[in-house]
């Protein structure tokens, strides 16, 4: 009896003891983030950026690449057409269109039942330009759309050239971070600026649930803010890839992300520091949630 | 001195830093359907006179739009919002939409439209705005017989959804069924086809015999099925425009799980004779028949893969039913399903990357998906009974039907269709006349 | 003094009396929780066969069904169907018994052609169980081959799981339905 209660009280003993050394370890791990931060601001916006998207950032990377390498082979026969060129080419890649449309016409007759046949006698395709409102967002918008009937090539040129000023620097800023340490690439915002951020882009951004689940879903998107979070300007990084055959579903996230970013106007943006994210990229990546 | 320097120093940094352009990442967004506003078609006094007189239908405009709206609610992907609530007339929001307006009721998307009667036809006008952006996203024209409005529907609906989504619609499409009636233990079954939305429903066969697993072929003029006419279960093409049938193939014995090639050339099928089932080709054109398997055991429910290279089959020649992959000519024979339970009616999709399936388990029935090479698998739905999944044309959208179990009198036995979202989302019953089994979805009729 | 060392003590021996509980406890619901979901698991699988046994012992031996309520009579003592195991074709002891008696009958009625018909149960796929259907029909024509009856004499018809016997969605009425019958052809 008595040595049974010994060696009970012996286990327990033992077992408060393990408890007691292991519980200050589970309490730690949650806890061990959130101090940093407020130490370090931007290691720590540097280290919430991984579990969130570590997909996204390896592809951003990549593209990074990529697009240095498209850069520099452009750079060597980079000449901006002359305006005119991109009229006229919009206006053929509409006829374009007609014909296709015309096309789909003939299809309806070979359907089974008897009286009914689908014609289509034209297709509108309006290219949006009235000056009406002249709001620099419908500008840019405008702008956009009519970047989409253009040849491609001409796309990338006209994108790449009016990117230049800025967004060369911005490029090499984002080179030189990347071989440095990344610690500097994030100095941005801190981590509770940025989470309100995303809080509030998450509940605005509705994901196209028929996007195909095995593709690369990464859009990014680079703003030009207000101080009061108005959305002055944005403009879509890899433009190219809209067009391309077999992408459709890119334009598609593009333009949810693009609607996200309106319905969400004004943006959460810091009280202060204006300086610092008046210009803003955001990298919409669905994968994750069509994953899971 | 050197004070002053760095500072000056660390200036500079921060200069850069200032530069250094902010990313954050958006990995999380909401799943909710696209909530968008379906206006009424405007219609003008006089075409609405005319075609009350034609169609008998009040107006017309608004029959359409409804249709529209149906559809895309159904997609699970858009979620039409109520008409109650638009501010704006249908004929000026064709003009130009107020954006502010459309916005206030949350609206991301707009559909506006008009209907005209010209030269006896109907001509209908759609546009689809971007409500945020504030811009046109597409706007299109269609005349046709007026008795087509329907379809008018379905392919505005199309239009709306591949602008949206990225992907090509469904909704301009068919489904051939099985309608049953009558008891369990003695079921009519008779073909019967309807539009994708339960429309235009008509019976294909009387229903003096059974008949069984109707397919489509490629262009969705003809099917292939399964019926015992005269008591001889022999495979059978049907031409719906004309409503000839003919044998397919001439089989001493049990021909049966039919479909078409992905070109249309081809009907694949097993035939069963002295206890094996074995899997054929027929070739329509010069009606050449090709064994595809020989093995002992029961090689069946064929299904080619989009490219016509592979097929996939159910066989028990492990000893229970599982899904293997051969080469179109017979060969390279792999099995692909390992998971536990038993797997059955493989299908290929019509992108050509998942197989879905039929699975039982510990006594229940799933409807799955796995890639080509058996991994991946994904169970979208758990039941009863449940079997024969179909693909929609865009690869989107599974069909399939559904058993109830009956009581212990047995009694209470039916038969549905359902359909279910690739991504396990959005079940939804199909609405049909009668019971209804082994559904076959179209291609889209108008491409 | 003493007064609050036994209360020291007394708290103490309470306070090791609950973490001892508590311990037990909860370990007792851990490992009930856990053989209940197994438990119910394994009977889950098996379930076709163990829930139904006692009730209708009398009528299925394994699962195959031996009872005789659907059965009818192609003439005195001979019965017109076999059954089957779930998703099996092999004739059991009782099954060739009834096929030697239609043999029987039918060398003595030499007139006479008949069609085997192969059935499944409902728990399977439409096309699979056509071919099973065939095969079941298959192994009964098979047996009455080798007891002299000409094949010409027999032809064969699946119905898979179309034509059921017996509406019921339980483990006896499925093993009812999984039979070869043979029929009259003329």
């Amino acid at each position: 009896m008595n040595r049974s209660l010994i060696i009970s009280s012996v286990l327990h003993g033992a077992l408060i003891f393990i408890t007691a050394m292991s519980l200050p370890f589970l309490a730690k791990k949650p806890l061990d983030i959130p101090p940093i931060v407020s130490v370090e601001l931007i290691q720590i916006a540097e280290k919430t950026n991984i579990p969130f998207a570590p997909k996204a950032k390896k592809i951003i990377e990549k593209k990074k690449k990529k697009k240095l390498k498209e850069k520099e082979k452009k750079l060597v026969s980079e000449q901006a057409p002359p305006k005119k060129v991109k009229k006229t080419k919009t206006k053929t890649v509409v006829s374009l269109d007609e014909k296709k449309e015309k096309i789909d016409s003939k299809n309806p007759e070979a359907v089974p039942l008897p009286d009914k046949k689908v014609k289509k006698i034209h297709t509108k395709k309006e290219n949006k330009q009235n000056p009406e409102k002249i709001n620099e967002e419908v500008k840019q918008v405008s702008e956009f759309e009519k970047k989409e009937l253009v040849d491609l090539d001409n796309i990338a040129k006209l994108i790449d050239k009016a990117k230049e000023d800025t967004a060369d620097v911005i490029k090499k800023n984002n080179d030189i971070t990347q071989d440095q340490d990344r610690n500097i690439v994030t100095s941005g915002l801190s981590l509770s600026e940025e989470d309100a951020l995303k809080a509030q882009i998450f509940g605005c951004w509705s994901i196209p649930l028929g996007l195909p689940y095995n593709e690369d879903l990464l859009v990014r998107i680079k703003l030009m803010l207000e101080p009061d979070g108005s959305v002055v300007k944005t403009e879509i990084l890899d433009h190219v890839r809209m067009n391309k055959p077999g992408q459709g579903f890119y334009k598609v996230l593009a333009e949810s992300a693009l609607r996200a970013i309106k319905l969400c106007q004004p943006l959460r943006v810091p009280t202060s520091g204006y300086e610092r994210w008046k210009e803003l990229q955001l990298n919409f990546d669905a994968r994750e949630m069509l994953e899971g | 001195m050197k004070k002053n320097l760095i500072i000056l120093f660390l200036m500079i940094i921060f200069q850069i830093k200032a530069f250094a352009l902010i990313e954050v990442d958006i990995t999380r967004g909401n799943l909710n359907p696209l909530p968008l506003a379906v206006s009424p078609l405007s219609i003008d006094d006089k075409s609405k006179i005319s075609f009350e007189k034609i169609l008998k239908k009040e107006n017309i405009g608004s029959e359409i739009s409804i249709i529209v709206e149906n559809n895309l609610r159904t997609s699970g992907l858009f979620n039409p919002l109520s008409k109650d609530a638009f501010l704006q007339a249908p004929d000026i929001a064709n003009l130009k939409p107020r954006f502010e307006d459309w916005n206030l009721i949350k609206a991301q998307a707009l559909i506006t439209g008009k209907v005209t009667y010209v030269n006896e036809k109907l001509r209908v006008e759609f546009r689809l705005w971007d409500i945020l952006a504030a811009k046109e996203m597409m706007a299109l024209a269609f005349t046709t017989v007026p008795s087509n409005w329907r379809r008018v529907g379905h392919i505005i609906s199309d239009k709306v959804y591949e602008r949206l989504t990225g992907e090509k619609g469904y909704f301009d499409t068919r489904i051939i069924y099985v309608a049953e009636e009558g008891p369990k233990t003695q079921r009519k079954k008779r073909l019967a086809i309807m539009d994708q939305d339960g429309a235009n429903n008509k019976f294909l066969t009387l229903g003096n015999e059974l008949v069984l697993t109707p397919r489509f072929n490629p262009a969705s003029q003809m099917v292939t099925y399964l019926s015992y006419f005269k008591n001889l279960p022999r495979v059978y093409l049907l031409d719906i425009e004309t409503g000839t049938q003919e044998v397919v193939g001439d089989f001493p014995g049990m021909t049966f799980a039919p479909r078409f090639s992905p070109d249309g050339k081809k009907i694949i099928m097993s035939f069963a004779k002295d206890g094996k089932s074995d899997i054929y080709t027929m070739d329509l054109e010069n009606r050449l028949v090709e064994k595809i398997t020989n093995h002992p055991s029961i090689d069946t429910s064929p299904s080619y893969s989009p490219n016509g290279k592979f097929i996939a089959f159910n066989s028990d020649r492990s000893g229970y039913q599982q899904i293997y992959i051969m080469k179109s000519d017979g060969s390279d024979v792999r099995r692909i399903s390992f998971g536990n339970g038993i797997y059955g009616t493989p299908v290929w999709s019509p992108r050509g990357d998942l197989i879905a399936f039929t699975k039982l388990h510990k006594g229940k029935f799933y409807i799955g998906v796995m890639r080509t090479d058996g991994k991946g698998e994904r169970l979208l739905t758990e039941n009863y009974y449940q079997e024969a999944p179909s693909w929609s044309p865009n690869g989107r959208v599974l069909i399939f039907y559904r058993e109830t179990k009956t009581n212990a009198k047995g009694e209470g036995f039916s038969a549905k269709l359902w359909s279910i979202d690739l991504t396990g989302y959005n079940e939804r019953l199909v609405e049909t006349q009668t019971d209804a089994s082994d559904p076959s979805w179209s291609s889209l009729l108008s491409n | 003094m003493i007064l609050s060392k036994i209360f020291k003590n007394g708290f103490l021996i309470i306070a090791a009396c609950l973490v001892l509980t508590a311990c037990a406890t909860k370990k007792e619901v851990t490992t009930t929780t856990t053989d209940d979901t197994t438990t119910s698991a394994s009977t889950s699988t098996t379930s076709t066969t163990t829930d139904a046994a006692p009730k209708i012992s009398g009528q299925m031996q394994g699962d195959t069904y031996i009872g005789d309520d659907t059965v009818k009579y192609l003439a005195d003592g001979v019965p017109d169907r076999v059954f089957f195991a779930t998703n099996e074709s092999i004739l059991t002891t009782a099954s060739r018994e009834t096929l030697r008696a239609q043999a029987a009958w039918l060398r003595q009625n030499s007139n006479i052609n008949v069609v085997v018909e192969g059935h499944a149960d409902e728990r399977g796929t439409r096309e699979y169980n056509l071919a099973l259907g065939e095969r079941r029909a298959n192994s009964a024509k098979d047996y009455l081959m080798t007891y002299g009856i000409s094949s010409d004499r027999i032809s064969v018809l699946s119905y898979g799981k179309e034509r059921p016997v017996d509406a019921g969605s339980t483990p006896l009425a499925w093993s009812k339905n999984r039979r070869s019958v043979t029929v009259k052809a003329n």
